[in-house]
C-alpha cells in the first residue's frame, strides 16, 4: 500500500513559526512531525510515500531526500497553489496504481503508531477508513456521528458551539474510486466525504490515544507534552559528556556530543539535542525539549518549552511554557513571564486579533533567529516574528 | 453477523475447525455448525445455541476429517432454528456451503428451483445457492465451471465456502462485498470472514477483492477473477495483530462498542412480539405476590423495574437479591421474574430452582439462547441484545431495562391505571428514543470524557438520585466501582442527610442524578441534596437536562442532556453513566473489557 503525506498546507495562524517553515517540519520533542510520521508508516509495512509540497518545501527535500537513508521510497508532488485538500489529492492519481491507499494530513501527531489500528480496520472491514478523534472541543474540525457500526453516519463541517463530538483525525484508508468522486465535486473532499458515507459507507477507527492538530503556537507545548509523556526511559547517548556532578531523574533523552557541566539538574521527561552545551548549575525541567547545536548559560531555568535548535539562551535566564524558534537567542538574564498576575487565562495578540488562549500558565513565542539582548522581560503570552533584533537593555550607556 | 471458516489439511482438523468458530463466537453465536468431508460423504453437525452448547450436543470436536467448513450465526432476521443453521447441504448432499451476506434474488430462483422438484429444508438464501450447484454440476460434470455458473445467476452480496464429496482436496471460495480472506500455513490452508478464524495457526493472509474466486488447496491457491476466469496475483500480509483487537471492529474496547451498539439493543427490544410482552404482564395480574429478582447490574435492573411498575402500573413489586431470595417466604401461584444476561447465573439460577420447588411461577429475561435460565422458566423473553463481551454489562442490563418498562405500560393499561392515549404517547416515547440515544453517545462523548479525565482522580464518590433515579444511582456507582476500581456509593438523595453528610468535604465527589425540572417534587428533592453537599464544602457534578438553570447554578460542574421524555429520561442518564465510567476507567488505564477479580457470568455460588 502507499501513502500520501499532504504537507503542502501554511497555516498562517502558527506564526511566528509557520513563516519559515511548514507545519510537518516543526520539531516537537526532538523529532519533526514528519520524521515521526514517516517512522510511523515504516514500522506499518508502509514504504511508498506520495508527499504534496509547496510552502517551505525545500526544508523536506533537504532532510528526508528520496528517503534512501530512512529505508523508505519518496516521491514528491509539487501543488502549486494551494486550492485546498481535494486539489492537493487529486494532483496524486497518476503515482498510484488502482489500489487502496493512506491519506495522511502531514501536520497530525500521535503518541503511539495509529496506522496499526487503521490498517487492521481496513482488513477486517474492507471498506474505506477514516481515523476520528475526541478532542477537548470539537469545534476546529469535520465532526462525525457514527452508527452502532461505528459507521460514518454523518459530517457536519461547523458545528454549533456546544457540542463534543468525534473528529477526524486526519488519516484515512481510500480506494481509488476517490478520484472520480473529486472530479465530480470539483475537488471539494466534504462533500466526497460525505457522498462515501451516503453510498458505500466510510467505516471509522477510534484513536483513543493521544493526538494533537496543532492550530495555534501554544499547542506546539501541548504536543511536546504529549509525546514525551509515552516516554518510558531515560536515553543517554555513549558520547555525551556529563561532567562533575550531573543530578538526572526521569525520561531524561540526551543526544550525541552534548556536554552538560558540573550543578546542573535534569528533571525528566525532557531533551537535550546532539552537539548542545549545558552550563553549570542549570535546571532543565520536565517536558523541556532543547534542539540540536544549542547553549544554555550557566544557571539558567527552563520549564515546559521548546526550543527548536541553534539556539543560545544567556546565563541567569528563565524559559518556561514558551517556544523558541531555530537560531533564536537571547543575552543574560532573559526572563520569559508564564501567568498574568491574578492568575486569569493569558490572551495573545496574533495577526488575526486577539485569541483567549485558555491556558493560566503562558510563556513567550520568539520566532526563528530573534536576537533578544541581554536582560529582557517577555509578557505572557508575547509574540515576537522571526528575525527581529532587539537591542540589550542598557541602562549605562 | 455471521463468522465462516473453512480449512484443507494435511491431518485430522476437527479440533481447528471447532476453535476456529470458537474464536469467531463474538460475531454471534445463536447458532453455529460444520460440515466436514469424510470418507467421500459430507458429515453435517449444526444446532442452535452456543459455540459450546452446540458442542455438547453435537460433539463438533469429535469429527474427522482434512477439509470441512464451518459457520456461526446471530440471526438479525428470520427464526433460530436447526434447520435454518449453517452449513447447508444440496439435496444430493454432495455439496456443503457458508454463506455470509444475502442474495438478493433468492425467491425467483427459489421458485423456478422449486418447480424442477427440488425441495428446501430451510427458508434460507443458501440453501438456494447449494442446490444451484448441484444442478450445474448435472450438468457440465466439472465443480470449477459449476461454481462460476451458479455464481453467475446471484445477485447481492456475499462471502460463500462451499465443499463438495466431488473433490476432497479442495474448497471453493467467493468474495463480494462481504469480507473473505486466505490464510497460509504448511501443509495446510485457511478462509475465513476474519482473522481470528486462522490467525491461532497462521498469520499469513491474503485479503481478497470483490468479485474474486479462490480453489484453495492443502499446499495451492489459485485465485481467479469470476467474470473473466483470470488468475491473480495477490500480495501476502504478515500478520502483527493481537487477536483481541481486531474483534472490536474500529472500537479499542468492547465496552464503548457495546454502549455504541446500545440504539440498536433498543431497537430489538422494540421488536419483541407485543404478545410475549403481554403474557408476561398477565402472569403479575394473576400472582398474588411477584417477585423481582436479579443479582449485581440485574439486580439494579430488577430495582429500577420495580419503580417503572409502580409509576405506570401503581403494583409494588419488591426486588430483591438472588442471593438473598430465600429470605422470602414463596407460596404456590406467586410468580419470581429474574434478570440474567448470559441465562447461567448461578445466585440467580439457585434462586428460580428455589421458586420452582415452592409451586411458583418463574419468569425471565434473558441475552444467551438456549442458556439454562431461559431453559428452565416458564416463560422466557429473549432480549436479542447481541453479543456482550465486556465483563461489564452495558448494553444488555439497558435493554432489560427498557422492555421492563414495555411489560410495566402492558401492565399500567390492563390495570387500568394509564389511559389508552397515555399507553400510546408513551410507545411513541419508546420508538424515538433509539434516535435520541444516538445523537447523545454522538454530540456529548468530549464533554463527558472532559469530565471523566478531570475527576478520574477522585477516590470516593457519592452518586445520588431520588425515586427511579436512585436506583439509577446505584446501578451507574457499581458500573464505577467495577471499571475503575475506585469507590463509589449509590445512595438515595434524601438519605444523605441522615449520616453520609458527615463524610462530605472537597476531595469526596457527589454525583447527582437530576431529574429533568417537570418532575418537579424529585427535582426538588435532588437539589436539596446538592445545596447539603456545597454548603459543607464538598463538589457536586450533576448529570441533568438541557435548560435546568437552578441546578446549572448549584452545581460545580454539568454534562447537560437534550431534553428527553420523563419516561425515558432516567434510561439516558444510565448510558451517559456508564459513559462516564468507560471514560474515567480509560483515563486510569484499567483494564476496561476484563476488570480484575472479574468474570462475565458468575456461574459458582
Amino acid at each position: 500500500m502507499k501513502a500520501i503525506i499532504l504537507a503542502a498546507n501554511r497555516s498562517s495562524r502558527l506564526s511566528p513559526f509557520i513563516e519559515t517553515r511548514c507545519k510537518p517540519m516543526i520539531r516537537i520533542a526532538g523529532q519533526y512531525i514528519l520524521e515521526n510520521t514517516i517512522c510511523y508508516l515504516k514500522e506499518a509495512g508502509i514504504h511508498d510515500i506520495i508527499l504534496v509540497v509547496n510552502h517551505q518545501q525545500e526544508l523536506i527535500r533537504q532532510f528526508f531526500g528520496s528517503g534512501q537513508e530512512l529505508g523508505m521510497n519518496l516521491e514528491y508532488v509539487v501543488q502549486e497553489e494551494l486550492q485546498g485538500i481535494g486539489h492537493a489529492l487529486s494532483l496524486c492519481r497518476s503515482f498510484l496504481d488502482k489500489k487502496p491507499f493512506l491519506l495522511v494530513y502531514g501536520d497530525v501527531l500521535t503518541d503511539y503508531n495509529p496506522f496499526l489500528p487503521i490498517l487492521q480496520t481496513y482488513t477486517e472491514m474492507d471498506r474505506e477508513v477514516a481515523l476520528i478523534a475526541l478532542p477537548e472541543s470539537s469545534k476546529e474540525f469535520g465532526n462525525v456521528y457514527l452508527d452502532h457500526e461505528m459507521k460514518i453516519s454523518r459530517l457536519i463541517e461547523k458545528p454549533e458551539a456546544n457540542q463534543a463530538n468525534y473528529v477526524f483525525a486526519g488519516l484515512y484508508v481510500l480506494f481509488p474510486k476517490i478520484f472520480d468522486l473529486l472530479k465530480e465535486h470539483q475537488n471539494d473532499i466534504s462533500r466526497c466525504y460525505e457522498q462515501m458515507i451516503e453510498t458505500s459507507g466510510l467505516q471509522a477507527c477510534l484513536w483513543e490515544k493521544g493526538w494533537v492538530d496543532m492550530i495555534h503556537p501554544w499547542h506546539i507545548l501541548g504536543a511536546n507534552r504529549m509525546l514525551m509523556s509515552s516516554w518510558k526511559m531515560a536515553e543517554i547517548d555513549n558520547s555525551a559528556k556529563l561532567l562533575g556532578h550531573v543530578h538526572l531523574e526521569g525520561s531524561v533523552r540526551i543526544g550525541a556530543n552534548v556536554t552538560i557541566e558540573s550543578g546542573t539538574i535534569l528533571k525528566g521527561p525532557c531533551y537535550i539535542g546532539s552537539n548542545s552545551y549545558v552550563g553549570n548549575n542549570a535546571l532543565i525541567r520536565n517536558y523541556s525539549a532543547i534542539g540540536p547545536d544549542s547553549i544554555v548559560g550557566y544557571g539558567s531555568e527552563l520549564k515546559n518549552c521548546v526550543l527548536f535548535g541553534k539556539n543560545d539562551i544567556g546565563r541567569l535566564s528563565f524559559v518556561g511554557d514558551s517556544v523558541m524558534g531555530e537560531g533564536a537567542s537571547s543575552g543574560p538574564g532573559l526572563i520569559t513571564v508564564n501567568h498574568t498576575v491574578d492568575y486569569t487565562p493569558v490572551t495573545c495578540e496574533s495577526d488575526s486579533g486577539s485569541v483567549e488562549t485558555g491556558l493560566v500558565k503562558l510563556g513567550a513565542f520568539v520566532g526563528d533567529n530573534v536576537a533578544i539582548g541581554a536582560r529582557h522581560v517577555l509578557g505572557p503570552g508575547a509574540i515576537l516574528k522571526h528575525g527581529r533584533i532587539i537591542p540589550d537593555s542598557t541602562t549605562i550607556c | 453477523m455471521c463468522g465462516i471458516s473453512g480449512i484443507v489439511h494435511s491431518e485430522n482438523i476437527g479440533r481447528n475447525l471447532f476453535n476456529s468458530i470458537r474464536n469467531l463466537e463474538y460475531r454471534g453465536y445463536d447458532s453455529c455448525g460444520i460440515a466436514m468431508l469424510r470418507q467421500g460423504t459430507i458429515d453435517l453437525r449444526k444446532n442452535i445455541g452456543g459455540i459450546d452448547d452446540v458442542n455438547s450436543k453435537e460433539q463438533l470436536d469429535q469429527m474427522q476429517g482434512r477439509i470441512g467448513i464451518a459457520h456461526t450465526r446471530w440471526a438479525t432476521h428470520g427464526g433460530v432454528t436447526q434447520e435454518n443453521a449453517h452449513p447447508h447441504l444440496s439435496t444430493n448432499r454432495k455439496f456443503a456451503v457458508v454463506h455470509n451476506g444475502i442474495i438478493s434474488n433468492y425467491k425467483e430462483l427459489r421458485e423456478s428451483l422449486q418447480s424442477k422438484g427440488v425441495i428446501f429444508d430451510s427458508l434460507t438464501d443458501t440453501e438456494v445457492f447449494v442446490n444451484l450447484l448441484e444442478e450445474s454440476f448435472a450438468d457440465c460434470n466439472d465443480l470449477e465451471q459449476s461454481f462460476l455458473a451458479a455464481l453467475q445467476q446471484i445477485e447481492g452480496s456475499f462471502s460463500i465456502v462451499m465443499l463438495s464429496a466431488h473433490d476432497p482436496e479442495h474448497l471453493y471460495c467467493v468474495k463480494q462485498e462481504s469480507p473473505l480472506l486466505l490464510g497460509l500455513g504448511e501443509g495446510c490452508n485457511y478462509v475465513g470472514s476474519d482473522l481470528n478464524a486462522f490467525l491461532e495457526y497462521t498469520r499469513q493472509a491474503i485479503v481478497l477483492d470483490d468479485g474474486e474466486y479462490v480453489v484453495l488447496g492443502q499446499d495451492d491457491y489459485q485465485i481467479r477473477q469470476v467474470q473473466t476466469r483470470d488468475t491473480i496475483g495477490k500480495s501476502v500480509l504478515n500478520i502483527d495483530w493481537d487477536v483481541e483487537t481486531s474483534k472490536k471492529g474500529g472500537y479499542s474496547h468492547y465496552m464503548l462498542k457495546e454502549i455504541f451498539d446500545e440504539p440498536q439493543t433498543i431497537r430489538q427490544a422494540m421488536k419483541i412480539p407485543a404478545g410475549q410482552i403481554s403474557g408476561i404482564a398477565e402472569m403479575f395480574v394473576n400472582a398474588p405476590r411477584s417477585y423481582l429478582i436479579g443479582v449485581g447490574t440485574t439486580y439494579y435492573v430488577a430495582s429500577i423495574s420495580q419503580y417503572y411498575f409502580s409509576i405506570l402500573a401503581d403494583c409494588f413489586y419488591p426486588s430483591l437479591s438472588s442471593d438473598e431470595f430465600t429470605v422470602v417466604k414463596i407460596e404456590s401461584g406467586d410468580m419470581a421474574f429474574a434478570f440474567s444476561q448470559s441465562g447461567e447465573t448461578y445466585d440467580t439460577k439457585t434462586a428460580l430452582e428455589y421458586a420452582k420447588d415452592h409451586g411458583a411461577q418463574t419468569a425471565a429475561v434473558v441475552n444467551v439462547m438456549g442458556s439454562a435460565i431461559s431453559m428452565m422458566v416458564d416463560q422466557v423473553i429473549m432480549q436479542g441484545s447481541g453479543p456482550e463481551i465486556c465483563v461489564v454489562s452495558t448494553k444488555a442490563a439497558l435493554a432489560q431495562t427498557f422492555i421492563m418498562i414495555r411489560v410495566a405500560l402492558e401492565l399500567g393499561l390492563m390495570q387500568t391505571r394509564i389511559s389508552r392515549k397515555e399507553y400510546e404517547k408513551h410507545q411513541l416515547d419508546l420508538e424515538e428514543f433509539p434516535e435520541m440515544v444516538k445523537k447523545v453517545l454522538n454530540e456529548q462523548s468530549g464533554f463527558v470524557r472532559n469530565i471523566a479525565r478531570a475527576t478520574s482522580h477522585v477516590e470516593n464518590w457519592l452518586f445520588l438520585g431520588c425515586g427511579v433515579y436512585y436506583p439509577v444511582a446505584m446501578e451507574s456507582a457499581l458500573k464505577m466501582k467495577e471499571v475503575t476500581y475506585q469507590h463509589a456509593e449509590g445512595m438515595p438523595a434524601g438519605f444523605l442527610k441522615h449520616g453520609t453528610l458527615s463524610m462530605v468535604e472537597p476531595a469526596l465527589h457527589s454525583l447527582f442524578f437530576v431529574p429533568p425540572p417537570e418532575e418537579k417534587e424529585l427535582h426538588d428533592r435532588t437539589l436539596i441534596a446538592m445545596e447539603q453537599v456545597k454548603t459543607r464544602g464538598g463538589t457536586a457534578i450533576a448529570l441533568m437536562f438541557q435548560g435546568d438553570k437552578r441546578a446549572h447554578a448549584v452545581v460545580d460542574q454539568s454534562i447537560e442532556l437534550p431534553p428527553v421524555s420523563i419516561l425515558l429520561a432516567p434510561l439516558m442518564q444510565m448510558i451517559v453513566a456508564q459513559m462516564f465510567s468507560y471514560y474515567a476507567a480509560l483515563e486510569l488505564g484499567r483494564n476496561i473489557d476484563k476488570p480484575r477479580n472479574l468474570a462475565k457470568s458468575v456461574t459458582v455460588g
